[in-house]
């Protein structure tokens, strides 16, 4: 069980020696990730759900607020002894292409952490191999045809499933996969999300899935919880279908609207809603953070954040003070 | 199972590395002539001194003498041979351009690769120290050095040019390490816990090979260029064979900027700095693809 | 009336392996004020394509044999030098990926307006500016900011929408945009496909984009094209190949998006690897590795493009099919 409470995050922006801009990456985020659980962060660039993954993989600090892995709180931690409880918890980057190193072998790729696991467990080096060809065999690829061969002999998707396999020599409780299909070829990337739902289901390892897009989402397992993060707040949350099909914050729907429809295969969601500008849009006021895009802004909005909350009627946690459930999300017509 | 295991072994990654050298090192002629030039040059320095007698037979009769097949290059302002002095004198130059080589790029490397990994207050400590050792000009300094060292061995010699030239490396490999640390592997095995010597050492390093490799090769030309340019500029004593002191001898003794004669004595050690220089030029030009694996095997 | 009409067209890179074509002959008309979409993964040879259009395929990759004809210019492939270069940007305009820094990060977008305008020999380069500034005010920025701007103080999408006012300011009717929303997040990219489609009906401009995701096509494009190893598999009416695709990669393609909707064990991963340059067959249907309809034919007999009404369909066991249909009815 991973859980994050008020975690708070602010970027000083680099070039200015006085002070200089400061930026809100997170504003407050609570989380809950159970064991063999799945979830997702959800947002545009820039909204801090990356910050936050590579907070909760041990990459990055934070201010303020509190992280606990497995009961343990990490704050009062030294950097040292928080590592072995962020081992357990694996990054799997964006880009398969600069996550393996190019002049190792996959060979060496694996033997690196499961040496180091041996001497910790006291296993021989007969293991080390074993399990090396193991965790390949694990996520899909064939030892013998992979072991030998460096990085750019493989495609893509091949070399995003060694990155797991990599992840999966320390047997982490949680993989934390950033963007990771994103850079995959269109008709490989179920293959990636198939493969990191079945270690869920296999070996119970919970996965913590950051993407812009939220489609990809449902994939890693129906029963995940969805975070939809704006500018480092989490304005709503609840299960993956709940939220798809039913969004009440006028930002999960604008984001779900964005989705391309099929045309042909599918008919657009009944109510669409497209916010008003870009991101560089938004302004840091007292008001809501997405009022400045919001078609639906009222005077309330503009003067009082709303807060992270359940109000009664939403099945979902929601930060909006004008809830509505819309239906945005494109209906199939046919299968293929 | 255990083929495979078999297969992957180091020593048969290493000699599919050095198949992987040749194959490189095929690809283009140039290379071939580069490698050849490199090796003659290391035979002359190792080998070379047995074919001589440790003092040059004088012969007071031809000074500054022509070409002949006796005499390649002539001979010299004594009647000593020029090839011969060349040859003998390869050692020194040599010898001490790979000791400057190799302290420049261990030194330059270490401290650039620690800086640049570690960050904040050991990287401001280690850059400033760079930087005034960058702003130090190097030739009065050895100007001065000079006064009261002698540079008798060619191993002191290099070691001296070491100590002033490792400056731009370190920065060099600094900025590298700074933009490779924020790569996806190097972050990833930091995740799984390893070690940082395990992450400077096989992960940081080899992708940095070809970089340091060009970097040592480079510096050699500099170590030559400047020892040659010491003993030429005669601050140096005369007392090491040295193709510096050729040159010195060739224009100030010989007047060879003025007259023919002296010609070829000044040609020969020229040219010999010419051919080794050319020789790194056309070997650094395979280091990208030797030590990367994309580039190696294809 | 046809605005490009692409013949034959084969593309051939030099490699170690000998010349090995990124595209085999391909046929493509684009009709005149339609938006085409090309669909292909990585090697699938769309990049390519698009650059022939330009003619701007770079050593070691040649056009080895067709042709290129864009309307009021005749055979771009036969163009060279100083006729070329007029040709890209005043009739045919190009706008790279989004992901890629295509501006010069030294110079503000203005100045590379007044870049453009000069080695095009514009003679008002006032009206050139008004032009551009009109234009970046349709696309929803205050224009005159946005040309004192330079590269890094541009959001990605933001640089998109600067990408498309070059390529269109000196009045090109052929746009090529390669890749237009790749790395931009999806409220960006809906907003990016929403000004392209609007552009397109204003100018009367004819449109081709290349993109590896179904989804931008389905959004944009009247017309699409399915590329695979270098060739073209499937074409017809967006709609049509949607609603029911013939080809059975166009079929493993679209059932391979993840959906928002619908039951997700529906949606399966095509097996396999899509192919590169060395990988891909010499001889045969190109896909036949990954098809699951694969036949003893499809080992040595290239499938010919077949019509089927509007469409256009490269598969063997979809020609079986049809001629099966045809003799029952």
């Amino acid at each position: 069980m991973i859980t994050g409470t008020g975690i708070t995050k602010t970027f000083r922006q680099r070039g200015h020696v006085l002070g200089g801009q400061t930026v809100q990456a997170l504003r407050g985020v609570d989380f809950a990730i159970p064991k063999g659980g799945a979830a997702s962060f959800i947002g545009e660039s820039g909204c801090g759900k990356t910050t936050l993954g590579r907070i909760i993989a041990g990459l990055e600090s934070w201010d303020a607020g509190e992280i606990t892995i497995d009961g343990a709180a990490m704050s009062p931690l030294k950097p040292k002894a928080r590592q072995p409880y962020f081992r357990r918890i694996q990054m799997i980057h964006q880009d398969p292409y600069s996550a393996l190193n190019p002049t190792r072998t996959i060979h060496q790729t694996l033997h690196a952490p499961l040496k180091l696991r041996a001497r910790q467990t006291g296993r021989s080096a007969a293991w080390v191999e074993e399990r090396a060809a193991e965790v390949l065999t694990l996520v899909g690829l064939d030892p013998g045809a992979v072991l030998g061969r460096y990085p750019h002999q493989l495609s893509g998707g091949m070399r995003q499933r060694v990155v797991i396999a990599r992840a999966l020599t320390v047997d982490p409780e949680m993989l934390v996969a950033d963007e990771a299909v994103s850079m995959i070829d269109v008709s490989l990337r179920l293959g990636i999300l198939g493969l990191l739902k079945d270690l869920r289901e296999r070996l119970g390892v919970s996965v913590l899935f950051i993407t812009h897009d939220v489609a990809t989402a449902r994939y890693i397992g129906d029963d995940g919880e969805l975070y939809v993060i704006y500018r480092g707040q989490v304005v709503e949350h609840g299960r993956v279908d709940t939220v798809i099909s039913e969004p009440v914050h006028p930002y999960t729907q604008a984001l779900l609207s964005a989705i391309p429809v099929l045309h042909g295969l599918e008919e657009p969601g009944a109510q669409p809603v497209v916010p008003a500008g870009g991101p560089e849009a938004a302004v840091d006021d007292a008001g809501c953070l997405f009022a400045a895009r919001c078609p639906f802004r009222t005077e309330r909005c503009l003067a009082e954040r709303p807060t992270l909350q359940v109000t009664a009627g939403v099945p979902q946690e929601h930060a909006c003070f004008h809830p509505e459930r819309r239906s945005v999300v494109a209906r199939p017509l046919a299968e293929v | 199972m255990t083929s495979v295991i078999l297969e992957t072994s180091s020593a048969s990654l290493r000699r599919n590395f050095w198949r992987g050298v040749w194959r490189v090192m095929k690809r283009k002629p140039s290379r071939m002539a580069g490698v050849l030039i490199l090796i003659g040059f290391a035979f002359m320095a190792t080998a070379g001194p047995l074919f001589y007698p440790d003092n040059l037979p004088r012969d007071v009769n031809n000074t500054y003498g022509p070409m002949t097949w006796e005499h390649p290059f002539g001979t010299d302002g004594q009647g000593k041979d020029v090839l011969a002095q060349v040859v003998t004198g390869s050692q020194y130059v040599l010898l001490s351009a790979l000791v400057t080589a190799l302290i420049t790029v261990v030194l330059g490397t270490a401290i650039g690769l620690f800086s640049g990994f570690k960050r904040g207050r050991w990287d401001t400590v280690l850059m400033r120290l760079t930087d005034m050792k960058l702003t130090i000009p190097g030739l009065p300094l050895l100007l001065v050095l000079s006064t009261v060292w002698k540079f008798g061995s060619a191993v002191e010699m290099g070691l001296v040019l070491g100590l002033l030239n490792w400056g731009t490396v370190a920065r060099a490999v600094r900025s590298q390490t700074l933009s490779l640390r924020e790569r996806g592997f190097i972050e990833a095995a930091r995740g799984l816990g390893l070690s940082t010597g395990h992450i400077i050492g096989k992960e940081l390093l080899p992708t940095m090979a070809p970089y340091i490799a060009m970097n040592m090769l480079i510096s050699v030309t500099g170590a030559v260029y400047a020892q040659v340019g010491l003993f030429f500029l005669g601050v140096l004593p005369y007392e090491a064979d040295n193709w510096g002191v050729m040159l010195n001898l060739a224009v100030f003794g010989g007047g060879a900027m003025t007259t023919a004669a002296a010609l070829p004595y000044l040609l020969a050690p020229l040219l010999a700095i010419l051919l080794l220089t050319l020789g790194i030029v056309l070997v650094v030009d395979a280091m990208d693809e030797i030590f990367n694996p994309r580039l190696r095997e294809e | 009336m046809t605005a490009v009409r692409i013949d034959g067209l084969t593309v051939v890179y030099k490699t170690p392996l000998g010349e090995l074509p990124a595209v085999r002959d391909v046929s493509l008309e684009l009709p005149a004020g339609s938006i085409t979409g090309i669909v292909g993964e990585s090697g699938s040879g769309k990049s390519t394509l698009a650059l022939s259009l330009l003619n701007a395929v770079q050593p070691p990759g040649r056009i080895a044999a067709g042709s290129v004809e864009i309307g009021g210019l005749g055979d771009i492939v036969g163009l060279k030098g100083e006729r070329l270069r007029q040709a890209r940007g005043a009739k045919i305009g190009y706008v790279f990926q989004a992901a890629q820094n295509s501006l010069n990060p030294l110079k503000t977008v203005g100045k590379q307006l007044l870049d453009l305008g000069r080695s095009h020999g514009v003679a008002d380069l006032r009206a050139l500016v008004r032009e551009a500034r009109e234009l970046l005010g349709r696309m929803g920025m205050d224009g005159a900011r946005v040309l004192d701007s330079y590269q890094h103080e541009l959001s990605g999408g933001m640089r998109q929408r600067v990408g498309i006012m070059l390529a269109l300011v000196l009045n090109a009717h052929v746009v090529v945009l390669d890749e237009p929303t790749t790395a931009l997040d999806m409220i960006t990219q809906a907003t990016i496909l929403k000004i392209i489609r609007e552009i397109h009906a204003e100018r009367g401009l004819t449109t081709l984009v290349i993109t590896h995701d179904i989804g931008v096509v389905a959004e944009v494009a009247d017309r699409l094209a399915v590329m695979y190893g270098g060739r073209l598999v499937e074409q017809g009416p967006t709609r049509e190949v949607l609603a029911s695709p013939r080809h059975p990669y166009t079929r493993g393609l679209i059932r391979a998006i993840p959906r928002l909707t619908g039951d997700i064990g529906l949606a399966q991963a095509l097996p396999g690897r899509p192919p590169t340059l060395a990988t891909v067959p010499r001889e045969g249907c190109v896909f036949r590795e990954r098809c699951p309809l694969r036949m003893e034919v499809c080992e040595s007999v290239d499938p010919p493009s077949a019509a089927y009404g509007e469409r256009l369909v490269a598969c063997h066991a979809t020609a079986m099919a049809g001629a099966t249909r045809e003799e029952t009815a």
